[in-house]
Order: C-alpha cells, then structure tokens, then sequence
C-alpha cells in the first residue's frame, strides 16, 4: 500500500511552550507522536527522543531489544523492539542529568507493511482509523480513567467529563520494564489513519475529527484543520495531529521507484 | 478538588470524590466508605477536609492502625500521590496539593503546568497488574449460513473489519455487483457492532438496518448473498 502522509504540531493556546514531537516518513510507511512531560525542557527531550530513536532503530539494521513475540508479526515486534529501546534511552539521558530527572513521554506509533498495519501505543496519545465514514480509536488509552471504563467502574460518558484524564498508568521513561500495547490491521485501500495527542482528543470530539477529515482532501490540509478545530475550542495543550492516507500503489509509481532503483 | 481511589489487591474498587468536611471509613454501614474486611475496624478512620481543600487523614484508634505511605500514622495531611493503607485496602489520593518534590517519597511526575501526572512507580504496578491480569479479550466472530464463501468460519479479531469486495476485506464478497465495501464489523472489547456502508443493503435478523447494530450472540446477518450466523466465544 501506498502512505500519503502530513504531520502538523501546534503549541495550541494556553501553553508557552510545545512538548509534542512527531514524526512522518512516507517511504517506509512510519508515523509517530510522541507528547512529552517533565519540568523545565525535559518534556521536549524526552518526546524528542522517543520519536528520533524509533525512527532511527527501524532504520538501521537493528539489534532485536527484548523478547520475541510470536503472536505478532516481525515488523510488529521490531517497532515494539524500538519503544523498548526509546524506553531505555529516555532512561538513561534522565540519569544523566538532574535537570531532565522524571521526565517522560506517551508514544503513539503506526507501521504500515504492504497491507498490514502495525500499532504500537503507550501512554494517551491515540490512533485511529476512518474507512468508509466511520471512525474508530484502534487505541486504549493508559490512563486511569480508561483503567476505570474497562472495570465498569465509570461510564465512558463520566470519563469524558473526567477530571482526572490527565492520570496516565503508563508512559515510556518511567521504569525499565514498560511494555506497550500492540495490535494489527489489515489495510484497505481508501483508509485514513490518524495519529494524535491529547490536545486535540480532549478538545475535538471523535465525530468533529470525523468531519474536518471528510471535509479537506490532502492530509496537510486535515492536520490544519484539526488543529484550527482544537484551538477554537480552547487549545489547552499542545496538539499534534498526523494524517496518513492509505492507496493502492499505482503501476507508475512502481516504475519510478524501479528507475529510481536503476540511477543509483 | 481531592479524589480517592479505593482499591483491593491492586484493582480500583471505587473512585470517591471528596466533597463533606468529614468522610469516615469503617467496616460498619454508616461509613461514608464502607470496606467490608475483618481487618478493618468498625470505625477505622476518617478523612478531614479543610477550607483551603487540604485534606488530612485521621486514624479512629482503629486495632490495626492506619498508614500513609507504609508509615503508621495517627494524624496527617495528604498530598497527590499519597496511598493511605487501611487493613488490605488502599486508598490513592488525588489532591491539587503537592508535597515538596524533596520531601516526596516516590514519584509522581507532572507536564508542565503540573498537567498530566503519571502514576507512582509503586502504585502504577498495582494498576498495571490488575489490568494485565485481566481477563483475555473474548473474540467472536461469522459463521456462513448460506451462501459460498472461502471460509465456513470467519473470526473477526481485528478492531475493524470489512465485509465486502474489496482486496482486505476479512469476509470477501464474490459477484460483480457486490459493494466494494458492505459492512464494517467494529470490536470493542468483548463487543462487536456492525454498521452498513453508505447506502448499502444489510440486513439484521431479517430487518434492513441503516444503522449500527450492536451484535448478539445468535444473530443473523444477510449481506450480498451471504447469510452469516454471529458468535461470540465464552
């Protein structure tokens, strides 16, 4: 499958500064947001290196990190492999320095191969997908009042005028034995995938982000869009919003890629 | 405002929203948080709010005492991330008051403008234990009635699935005419929903439905010339 991909970030309104990273690589089918948290600057960094390691360990010929598992596919385990690795790098620059101490990151990640989409999350920045008009979280968030939700504790309807949903259960760089949440897909063509922080999924309600994607075309142009959306509605937090469409790969592009493959 | 959780052996029992001056804790029914356990006194302890919404725990000389933080106290404030042992129980408190990050005793973490707050390490593996030990997630899925088809059985274990033509479809739909796209199966946990695609024909235990439909146990579902039987695993 062919990914046609935009990533925009915002600082939204009522913040001074954008903790919020991402990371959007059409070529090999990657998309990330990461939304940082720590005093100071440390939640820059931490989402910072979240997205930058991920990005560079499945770039790179990578050394497997953690255990094989074998209910998933081995893309599946190599992105779960490399939130393993952000995890311990977030880690490591926290002990390295007083300042950046405590800090830490949520991580929401898509793969996508051939047509097999992989997910990896932690923390409560969210996927989701729209296919044929209807749209879909493909996450559960860490947080403890989604915690409550699936114990029948609360309804989603209290959970949503929560006040505690900032409470996150997990986030990488807190302890070294997180693991995130996996799952798969198989992707169809027409799908359109959205990756975002808590900034617009605490502002905008899933049926708004329904409708600002069905409204604009190009994926640059939803992104704006939903950012604009969770900026009139107060932009609390920081927003990041990525948008990847998902086609057919088309016979030319076959082409140029194999005359690309031939100049080199 | 100051919460508490009230858990048991790690998993949220209750969230309570202090909002009287006093909130008691004991075995016996007229505690405003009634736990009922043998290693908790009829009038264990009680919880004391002041006007600046600091809130201050109070140990009833119960038989087995009250702890804060894994300390046996008589009398203390409480501050965010606090967990307050009454016998088996805990009770996690979430208050707008933070102690000194110094004085903390274990962490809890917040994005700037104290915002978002991870759950302390300790308290944070009671939740996380809980929730893995929850039970597996039920799938169900189609079985073929009528009609031909690649599979007689289909199990939908994917959050979203499709019935219809097109390449990915998980139930694929032979025929010129049938619809790209017919159906989507949504899986939300132990429950499954269908929704008919734009305009396209479904029908539902023998009635065309224009909307979504939570699945049961036994339901018919007729789509193209497929008639599909929906189950759900015990």
């Amino acid at each position: 499958m062919e990914l046609i991909a935009a990533g925009k970030t915002d600082t939204g309104i009522v913040r001074s500064n954008n903790e919020d990273n991402f990371i959007v690589d059409e070529k090999r089918g990657l998309l990330v947001v990461a939304d940082g948290m720590g005093g100071h600057a440390a939640g820059e960094i931490a989402s910072k290196i979240a997205v930058s390691v991920i990005s560079e360990h499945l770039l790179g010929r990578q050394r497997f990190f953690g255990e094989y598992n074998n209910l998933y596919s081995p893309s599946t385990n190599n992105l779960n492999s490399a939130l393993r690795l952000a995890n311990s790098a977030i880690l490591e620059a926290a002990a390295s320095s007083p300042q950046l101490h405590g800090m830490g990151t949520t991580v929401a990640a898509a793969m996508i191969c051939g047509n097999r989409l992989t997910i990896a999350h932690i923390g409560d920045s969210r996927v989701y997908l729209v296919r044929s008009g209807n749209i879909e979280q493909l996450t559960d968030d860490h947080s403890v009042v989604n915690e409550q939700v699936n114990r029948h504790l609360i309804t989603p309807e209290e959970a949503a005028n929560s006040l505690s949903k900032n409470y996150l259960t997990k986030a990488l760089g807190i302890s070294a034995d997180m693991e995130a949440d996996l799952s798969e897909l198989t992707l169809l063509s027409g799908d359109i995938l959205l990756l975002c922080t808590d900034g617009l999924s605490n502002m905008v309600t899933d049926e708004k982000m329904l409708e600002a994607i069905m409204l604009a075309h190009k994926p640059a142009a939803i992104c704006d869009l939903l950012i604009s959306k969770a900026n009139e509605e107060g932009g609390k937090d920081n927003i990041t919003a990525v948008i990847g469409s998902i086609g057919k790969t088309k016979w030319h592009s076959i082409l140029f890629n194999y005359m690309a493959f031939l100049r080199r | 405002m100051v919460r508490v959780l009230l858990k048991y052996k790690g998993a949220v029992v209750k969230e309570v929203i202090l909002r009287n001056q006093v909130t008691t804790i004991g075995r016996k029914p007229d505690n405003d948080i009634v736990i009922d356990n043998q290693a908790v006194s009829g009038h264990h302890a009680q919880l004391i709010k002041n006007s600046n919404d600091l809130v201050a725990v109070e140990d009833l000389q119960s038989l087995n005492g009250t702890y804060l933080n894994g300390q046996k106290v008589a009398n203390a404030e409480l501050y965010n991330g606090d967990i307050v042992s009454v016998g088996v129980h805990t009770l996690d408190i979430f208050s707008d008051k933070k102690r000194d990050a110094e004085a903390k005793t274990f962490a809890v973490r917040g994005r700037s403008m104290d915002e978002t707050v991870i759950i302390a390490a300790g308290d944070q593996k009671k939740i996380l234990s809980a929730s893995d030990k929850r039970a597996p997630e039920i799938l169900g899925g189609f079985i073929v009635i009528e009609g031909s088809a690649a599979k007689k059985q289909y199990e939908l274990s994917e959050r979203v699935s499709v019935i219809g033509k097109q390449e990915g479809s998980a139930i694929v739909l032979s025929g010129f005419f049938s619809p790209s796209i017919a159906a989507i199966v949504n899986r939300r946990k132990d429950e499954y929903f269908i929704t008919p695609s734009d305009g396209k024909k479904l029908k539902v235990n023998g009635k065309e439905i224009a909307q979504r439909h939570d699945l049961k146990d036994g339901d018919i579902v007729e789509v193209g010339k497929l008639k599909l039987q929906f189950y759900l695993n015990d």
